[in-house]
């Protein structure tokens, strides 16, 4: 992997802490992206079990971000990094707040599917789900471009948030007319709302980490930048 | 757009690679440097900006103590020295015949790594350079004792014994009565070669407080070896390696996103 020399630093105990906090993140990321997968199966078998256990599991997700918070903090006042280690720790601070906050989007959607969902709504949930597919996938996808440290597939997934955004509006139609069609049904509609807008969230968030990567690798803050200047940006300059 | 750069930054908006010819304390053009067969300095050109800190940073050996002491012909000292190529000090060539180096030097002042007071009293440190331009007043010499040493943040600690041994004060103390004795003569420029390798944390601190405050009225050039030193104090970077200028651009975007992998691998400590 050592593609950005993170093992070649003189200090050899840099090298460890460096990549032991790299591989914190990696599973916090992991541990983030099965409680989003257990909370859309959560929802989608119907399963208070599971739900319960992505409820009670998100305790784990917080605390791995404190602790990577902690040792962020604990390498920036020991070993002052700069340049690519100094983007690295920077990104490493941001994509924990970001993933904390998936973990939180995944205990709301255990909580839809613990309480107010019944098989009467269940068609409601297809499109729930298959979104939710969608935003594991992305999530996937950018903790495996963190992993390699590759800006390209960073820059691949950050496209596809927009996707995300699209299915969630025509999902919105969709509850929408649910709503006007039988006004009984408005209370679970909103709740499958809000997991839906639990999830759209996730896609920008996902989209967060992926700009992270970007600044890591590239050193280019694309952050609120417009389509055309971030394809500026990714494309290799000629030298 | 917020712009937070104005904070540490006298000029935010300085373009290094298109200086105008005001803004330039020094600029070195095709600077190649030789002692005897071996070549030191490969052709190095930069523009060194007025009332702002510059900082040369880079492994031992890599010339960026040689760059600073041809910045005033310190290396005219050394017998096997050659220098071609031009520096510019105010659009002057300062290797011209005509410069006569003693004038130089008062314009561009030097404090070296190991404070090298004279074995005379405080106040005889100070105004040494006005002695030897002759300045006679009692009253002029004694403004220069008092505003060179507050310059230096000296002076509350020594206004009640300028007449002491320069030898009784700390080292920390001793450096800063170094520059003291460097701004008494109002020079243009200050050189500074590590002036706190041999200094504790405190008394570094200190000095690099006082860097910050001289920008205010010179021009100040750096060498160190401590490069979160030149991260902290400076506002313009050069990272130098076997003599050549490998990257110059301001601090922040040197230490934050710099665009050679040779000097990434250096400020983050790599093997080269």
């Amino acid at each position: 992997m050592d593609k950005h020399n993170l093992q070649r630093h003189i200090s050899g105990q840099f090298n460890a802490e460096l990549e032991n906090i790299r591989n914190q993140v990696l599973a916090m990321g992991g541990l983030v992206e099965q409680q989003l997968g257990d909370a859309i199966d959560a929802i989608h078998r119907l399963d208070s079990d599971l739900a319960r256990q992505v409820i009670e599991t998100d305790q784990k997700v917080n605390s791995y971000e404190v602790a990577i918070d902690e040792e962020s903090m604990r390498i920036i006042a020991r070993r002052q990094p700069t340049a690519g280690d100094l983007r690295l720790i920077f990104a490493i601070s941001k994509t924990v707040a970001d993933l904390e906050r998936i973990g939180d989007s995944a205990k709301k959607l255990a909580k839809v599917a613990l309480e107010k969902v019944d098989h009467k709504q269940s068609p409601l949930l297809i499109s729930l789900e298959s979104l939710g597919r969608q935003c594991i996938s992305m999530l996937h996808d950018v903790l495996d471009a963190f992993a390699r440290m590759n800006a390209e597939s960073a820059f691949e997934v950050h496209g596809q948030d927009h996707d995300i955004d699209v299915k969630y509006e025509s999902m919105l139609r969709e509850l929408m007319t649910y709503m006007m069609e039988d006004p009984r049904s408005i209370p679970a509609v909103m709740e499958v709302m809000w997991a839906a807008r639990a999830l759209e969230r996730v896609g920008d968030r996902v989209q967060n980490i992926a700009e992270y990567v970007i600044y890591f690798v590239k050193g280019k803050d694309i952050r609120h930048l417009d389509e055309q200047q971030v394809a500026k940006i990714m494309t290799p300059e000629q030298d | 757009m917020i712009n937070f750069d104005s904070i540490n930054k006298a000029k935010p908006d300085l373009d290094l690679a298109n200086l105008s010819q005001e803004d330039r304390a020094f600029t070195i053009n095709n600077l190649d440097l030789y002692y005897g067969d071996k070549q030191a300095l490969h052709n190095v050109c930069m523009a060194i900006p007025k009332g702002q800190v510059t900082a040369f940073i880079g492994p031992s050996g890599c010339g960026k103590s040689t760059l600073l002491r041809c910045l005033n012909r310190m290396n005219d000292l050394v017998d096997i020295c050659r220098v071609e190529g031009e520096i510019l000090l105010d659009q002057q060539d300062i290797y011209h015949k005509s410069v006569d180096v003693a004038t130089l030097r008062r314009h561009v002042g030097m404090v070296f790594q190991r404070p090298n007071p004279f074995p005379k009293s405080i106040y005889e440190n100070v105004v040494y350079g006005l002695r030897l331009q002759g300045v006679k007043d009692r009253r002029a010499l004694d403004e220069a004792v008092e505003t060179s040493l507050k310059g230096a943040a000296l002076w509350e600690e020594v206004k009640d014994r300028l007449h002491d041994n320069a030898f009784g004060l700390s080292g920390g103390q001793q450096q800063r009565l170094v520059i003291a004795r460097a701004i008494a003569i109002e020079p243009a420029v200050l050189l500074l070669d590590e002036p706190t390798s041999a200094l504790d944390p405190i008394s570094t601190l200190v000095i690099e407080e006082l860097i910050t405050e001289l920008k205010n009225k010179f021009t100040v050039v750096i060498v160190t070896h401590n490069m979160q030193q030149a991260a902290r104090v400076s506002d313009n970077t050069a990272f130098m390696y076997m003599g050549e200028l490998i990257e110059y651009s301001d601090t922040n975007t040197l230490f934050t996103t710099p665009a050679k992998k040779q000097t990434e691998d250096y400020i983050t400590g790599r093997y080269g």
